[in-house]
Formats: structure tokens, sequence, C-alpha cells
């Protein structure tokens, strides 16, 4: 019972992390219409740069979070300026070619930069806790409270504001939107604003308990498409849920099945949800 | 009010459309006629800024509209019911409504008047106004398409095709509304292959044909116009 039960406590810790960077690639999609491979990219930036921020500038955690955020939010901007901007009327073939590109170019960027050794990102939230019997470090605890405050909080944007509002009108209909005087332009560059900070979070929050090195993307991004696909490709919701039911089922898998199999199972849920509900578990059905 | 000079557009090497004058005034109900693919919508989509003429000027209230992003053109007072009606089909009427209003986004008040306006006009969609856009009929699409165009408080409407796949019936309260907004001091563009409806209602209109127009008058020149009853009205 008490291994269930600190199962399910990790599967809600990696899952709060695969629902953050889900949240961000299933928001671009709207905008894009294709899945953004890049974005695995931008999550191993997220990384560094709160890995150097605090090694070499000495900077505080969360400072250092902020400033990743805010950077990798700006590089997602940048991407979106002079790569997909310029491709918006291409072939959506293009757009996929050009996201790989991006993540190459990153990830050896990375390599350079960082070289390809694995790093271990210091946190000051190392300390364990034990409640009910149950262990676990602080570290853990806060992955899950600030994921969930950040998926409240850009809930909140996007169904109280009218700027939140506009992403979702976009990713539902470009032209209406563009028909009803939103600037199209400007919501693309604050949807892929949000998409990287989301990115950077999420690995922020995920490399004292993992790694940081140029592939950390790789795995992720891969499990990110499962979600989203798992979830609705484009459903805010679906990401999320996803997210945390892959996180379950991985952590339950690694226990009662076998660690080695744990990154299977969500490949093994992606042939499950092909074959049997294809356009994903939570996609509102109309159509105009 | 609106003038289209000259106005032609090339997609690639296809000329859409050649050659385009079109005037309408303040405060008249002017009709585009012409069968699928004669130029209507393109001439549309010219005005919307969504697709860039190749040669001519369009000019809304004396101003060049030409070099003004889509966006703007909403602001400028022009604004456009599609013919695809370009819905956001998972967001409720309301949702919907809302974001027609968008471009007048920090006036509350305004906002809430004319949803009651619209709500008015159209009570089934006050009715429905919790259900998801892609889940209404073809009718009340079309009229969330209107109401969602009138939450802009624009100056001039334009309407492409507002009959297409209708029931008849239906047909006649759209332009029985379309007529009520217009008698509500709102200029309006109409797009129709439903001559006879839309010319009950029109003081003028412009029979496009393969890109060109090829005739323009009155209704009542229109009407007794024979070429034109026998190929639009069928008469």
């Amino acid at each position: 019972m008490d291994i269930l039960i600190q199962q399910l406590f990790n599967g809600l810790t990696i899952g709060s992390v695969y629902s953050l960077v889900a949240l961000g690639l299933t928001l671009v999609y709207g905008i894009l219409h294709i899945p953004n491979f890049a974005h695995g990219a931008l999550y191993m930036m997220g990384g560094y740069m709160t890995f150097t921020m605090m090694t070499k500038f000495g900077f505080h955690y969360w400072l250092a979070i902020l400033i990743a955020v805010v950077a990798v939010g700006l590089l997602g901007v940048l991407m979106e300026r002079f790569v997909f901007h310029p491709l918006r009327n291409a072939p959506p073939l293009h757009d996929k070619i050009a996201a790989i590109g991006i993540l190459l170019f990153l990830e050896s960027f990375a390599q350079l930069v960082w070289g390809g050794d694995y790093l271990t990102m210091p946190t000051p939230y190392n300390q364990v806790v034990s409640i009910f019997g149950l262990t676990f470090t602080m570290q853990r605890l806060l992955i899950i409270i600030a994921a969930i405050v950040i998926m409240i909080a850009l809930n909140l944007f996007l169904k109280k504001t009218f700027t939140g509002a506009t992403i979702i009108a976009m990713s539902q209909n470009r032209e209406g939107a563009n028909l009803v005087g939103i600037n199209t332009t400007k919501v693309a560059m604050l949807t892929f604003l949000i998409s990287g900070g989301l990115a950077a979070l999420a690995s922020s929050l995920a490399s004292p308990i993992n790694l940081v090195f140029p592939g950390m993307g790789h795995l992720v991004i891969l499990k990110a498409f499962v979600i989203i696909i798992l979830g609705g490709m484009g459903s805010i919701p679906g990401a999320i849920l996803g997210g945390y039911i892959l996180g379950f089922s991985e952590s339950l898998g690694a226990t009662y099945i076998s660690n080695d199999y744990k990154d299977i199972i969500a490949f093994i849920l992606l042939v499950l949800i092909l074959t049997i509900k294809p356009t994903g578990l939570f996609v509102k059905g109309g159509h105009t | 009010m609106l003038r289209l000079q000259d106005v032609s557009i090339k997609y690639g090497e296809f000329t859409a459309i050649s050659n385009v004058n079109i005037e309408v005034k303040s405060g008249e109900i002017i009709v585009l006629l012409g069968a699928n693919g004669a130029g209507k919508s393109t001439s549309f989509r010219a005005i919307s800024g969504l697709s860039k003429p190749h040669q001519g000027d369009i000019l809304f209230q004396g101003r060049s509209i030409l070099k003004l992003s889509a966006d703007k053109i909403v602001q400028a007072g022009i604004v456009q019911c599609s013919e695809g009606r370009n819905l956001f089909s998972a967001m409720s009427v309301q949702e919907n409504l809302q974001m027609g209003a968008y471009i007048h986004r920090r006036k509350k008040q305004q906002i809430k008047q004319s949803m009651e306006h619209v709500y008015e006009l159209f009570p089934i969609l006050h009715e429905k106004r919790h259900d998801a856009a892609g889940s209404l009929s073809g009718g009340q699409q079309q009229m969330l398409a209107i109401g969602r165009a009138l939450m802009s408080k624009p100056k001039l409407m334009m309407l492409d095709e507002p009959s297409v796949g209708l029931a008849p019936l239906i047909v006649e309260q759209m332009f029985a509304v379309i007529q009520q907004i217009n008698q509500e001091g709102m200029t309006i563009l109409l797009a129709e292959q439903n001559a006879n409806a839309a010319l009950k209602i029109a003081s003028k209109g412009y029979v496009f044909e393969s890109g060109s127009i090829v005739t323009e008058g009155t209704r009542e020149q229109l009407l007794a116009n024979d070429r034109i009853r026998k190929a639009y009205i069928g008469a």
C-alpha cells in the first residue's frame, strides 16, 4: 500500500512535468497546425539557462528560473519571427523540416557552449520530508505545486481574458480571428512566448531530479507528442490530463511491471489510442 | 463610402478579378451578383485585406486602405461575414459574440448592449448562448456570423452569400434582418447568387462574370434586364 501511494506521488511529479511540456506543444499546434519538433530543444535550453544562471552567476533558484523562462520564451518568439512566420503560406511539410532544423541547431549549440557532459543542477530544496510514512524531497513537492499553480494561472488567462481568448480563437479559426480584428501576428508571437516559457519552467523544475545534457529533450518531447495525441491535438485539458495519465502509467508500470520498460509505456499507450480512438480522448465534437 | 478603383487580383498566374470598379454610398444596400468563382468573394477578400490587389486602389471614407492589415481594416469599420462563416466552432455562441467585439474589448458596457441587440435580432441565439457554435444548424450559424460581425459596430458590413445552403423560409428571415440592420443605419455590401431575394432589398447591383463586372445598375434596371432575369432569377 505504501509503495502504491509513493508511486502515485511519483506519477504526479513526472505527470506535472509532462503536462507543462505538452501544454506548450499543444498551444503552438493550434497556431502552426503542425507539431513543433523544436519544442524539446526549448526544454533543453531552459535547463541549461537555469543551470548557468545558478552556477555561473550565483543567482537564486527562482530568479534563475525566471530568467530562463523569459529567455527561452523570447527564443520561441525569435523562432516564430524568423522561421515559422515567413513559412506561414508554405506547405506544412516546410514547417516540419524547419522545426527539425531548429532542433538540430539548438542541440549543436548547447553542445558547443556547454559541452556534452551530464550536469547536475543544484537546488535549495533538497530536504527530505516525511508525511504519513511517505518520504519525498521538497523538490518533488515543489514540481507538483508549481505546475498546478501555473496551469491554473494559464487556464484563467485563456478563459477569462480577451488576450487569452484570442489564442483559442486563432487556433479554432485563423481567418475568423483575422476577420474579427485580431492581429494574428501578435497572437502567434504571444503563443510562442508562452510555449517557450512553459518548456523552460518544466525543465528547470525537473532538472534537479534528472540531469542536464544536450539530449535531455528527446524523450520528453516524444512523450509530449504521445500526450497530445492521447488528449487530442490542440486540446488544453487533453494535454494536462494526458500528462498525468502518462505520469501515473509510467510510475506504476515501473514498479509493478519493470523499471526497464518504463519508457516504453508511453508508446504502448500511443499504439492503443491510435487503434481505439485516434482523435484523442478529450476532443469536443462540432464542426463548422 | 467605399470605392474600388480598377482593382485586379492574381493568384499566381491566374487572374481572379480584373479592373473591378465598385462604389458603395453610405446607408445603401449594394449587391454583387454572379455564379460561383465569378469573383465576388475575391473582391470581398481584397476589401478585408486578406488578399492584396496587384493593381488598383480601395478607398474607404476617402482614404486608401490598401496598405492596412486585415485587423486594421476591421478597426477602420469594415467587417465581413465570409462565406465559410469562419466561426470559432468549439467556443460557445456567447464567446463567439464576445470575440466579435474584440476591437472594443475595453468597452464592457458597449459589448453588453451590442450583445443584447444581437439577441433581439436573433432570439434563437440567446436560447443557445451556451451551446458550441459548431453544434448549431446552418441557419443559426449564419445568424451567429452576422451577430458576431455586428458586435464590432462596423460602418460597412459585407455579407458573402448569407443565403447559401439555407431553407427558403430561413433565407426570407435572414434578408428581413439584413434589411432591418440597414434601416438602423448600417451600410451593407452583399454578395449573392440568389438574385431574387437580394434585389428585393438592394438598391443597386453589380453583376460579375468570370472576374469582371459585366453589368451594373439600380434594382429596377437589373430587374428589367432580360439577360439578368434569365441568368439569375430564372423568370
